[in-house]
């Protein structure tokens, strides 16, 4: 058989280090889910104290215990998150997950340290995050520290096959409409352009 | 009862005999003798006819036989090339019965032997899902916005982080790429970076 056009390279990205711009979204979107569940956690915190006591509750940003509890539940969230599974809600979204620095899955309290240490790379107007892009494994100070990696680990070829698969089914209209198979052209570290 | 004197004679005409044959020189006997003119008169085919070959295979333990011949000095001195060339391996194919063949083989124990996932590897899906049905039927049983959006965010954000890592690596002047993945998915990555045939 003979390929009509060469498939795009993200293909075969499957198991490489994840990059720089996967991550950021990644964490973006958990900040924005964080932040979300914990705002809605303190609203029914509020409701309900107030339907117990009849006094209406108000939350300050500048509380310091509500600082604390939030710090907590952020190291839950992630903690939790990278222990149990090796990714977040944002990292699910992106594909990518946390594995030991070998590739190997990660150990439990290895995500827990690693959600520890997480807040290291912030330091020093985020220098840390810097090995993201300038380290050859794409690893933060907080991966260094905690021994592990980030790496794409969704199934780029079922993706390519669900794209072919569309568009031979909107191929008798002659309509291209799916980016995804649009062969946007990249090329993965160590391989030929 | 035998007569005494029978038997007297008979023993003295055995002595006699043995003192003969222990005087003989058999050797020299022999070596007078003209072997070739005595076989000459012998018909060997008259013989063979009378010989009973079956019988005699039978009584030759042929595995005792071949357990003392040594093939491979045997193999060396045959050129297997010209003998070859005069098989018809068409002919030979022809009285072949390959289910016969296929049903005595241990198709489980071949399959065993095959790396699947190096065969997987080199199958153009491309090519296959646009010259068969599997396109429709992978549609109609995976398709759906949420699956296509995904898709399609993923892509472009590993497009992206190629576009940042290449300029970052131009900007480091950096002539050898790090290792693509991690050492224990690097067999998985590289066969997922195959080309495909």
């Amino acid at each position: 058989m003979t390929a009509r056009s060469r498939p795009p390279g993200w293909v075969s990205a499957q198991g490489h280090y994840a990059g720089a711009v996967s991550r950021f979204v990644a964490y973006a979107l958990d900040l924005a889910a964080s932040t979300a569940l914990f705002t809605l956690g303190l609203a029914a915190t509020a409701f309900a104290v107030q339907t117990i006591t009849g006094h209406p509750v108000s939350w300050s940003k500048s509380d310091v215990v509500i600082a604390v509890i939030f710090a907590c539940w952020q190291f839950f969230y992630f903690g939790y998150s990278w222990a149990a599974s090796g990714k977040t809600f944002g990292m699910a979204i992106l594909g990518v997950r946390v594995v030991r620095a070998d590739g190997s899955d990660l150990d439990p309290w290895r995500g827990f340290l690693r959600a520890l240490v997480f807040p290291l790379s912030f330091l020093f107007f985020g220098l840390g995050f810097l090995g993201i892009l300038v380290q050859r494994e794409h690893r933060a100070l907080h991966d260094l520290i905690a021994g592990t990696a980030v790496i794409y680990a969704w199934d780029a070829r079922a993706a390519r096959l669900r794209f072919l698969a569309r568009e031979a089914e909107v191929g008798a209209s002659g309509v291209p409409q799916d980016p995804v198979g649009s062969g946007h052209a990249v090329e993965l570290p160590g391989q030929a352009p | 009862m035998a007569d005494p004197v029978e038997v007297l004679a008979q023993q003295v005409a055995e002595r006699v005999v043995d003192l003969i044959v222990t005087a003989l020189d058999v050797n020299a006997l022999v070596a007078r003798i003209d072997l070739n003119a005595a076989l000459s008169n012998i018909d060997v085919n008259e013989i063979l006819t009378k010989v009973d070959v079956n019988a005699v295979l039978d009584r030759v333990d042929v595995n005792s036989l071949l357990d003392r011949v040594d093939v491979n000095p045997l193999l060396d001195r045959v050129d297997v090339n010209p003998l070859l060339d005069r098989v018809d391996v068409n002919r030979l194919l022809d009285r072949a019965d390959v289910d016969e063949v296929l049903r005595r083989a241990d198709v489980a124990a071949v399959l065993a032997r095959v790396d699947v996932n190096n065969v997987a590897a080199r199958i153009n899906m491309d090519a296959l899902v646009e010259q068969t049905d599997l396109g429709a039927i992978i549609a109609r049983s995976s398709g759906g916005a949420a699956s296509e959006a995904l898709d399609a965010a993923r892509s472009q954000a590993v497009g992206l982080d190629e576009f940042v890592d290449r300029w970052v690596t131009r900007l480091l002047r950096r002539r050898h790429p790090g290792p693509p993945a991690p050492s224990a998915l690097a067999p998985t990555a590289l066969a997922n970076a195959q080309p495909e045939p």
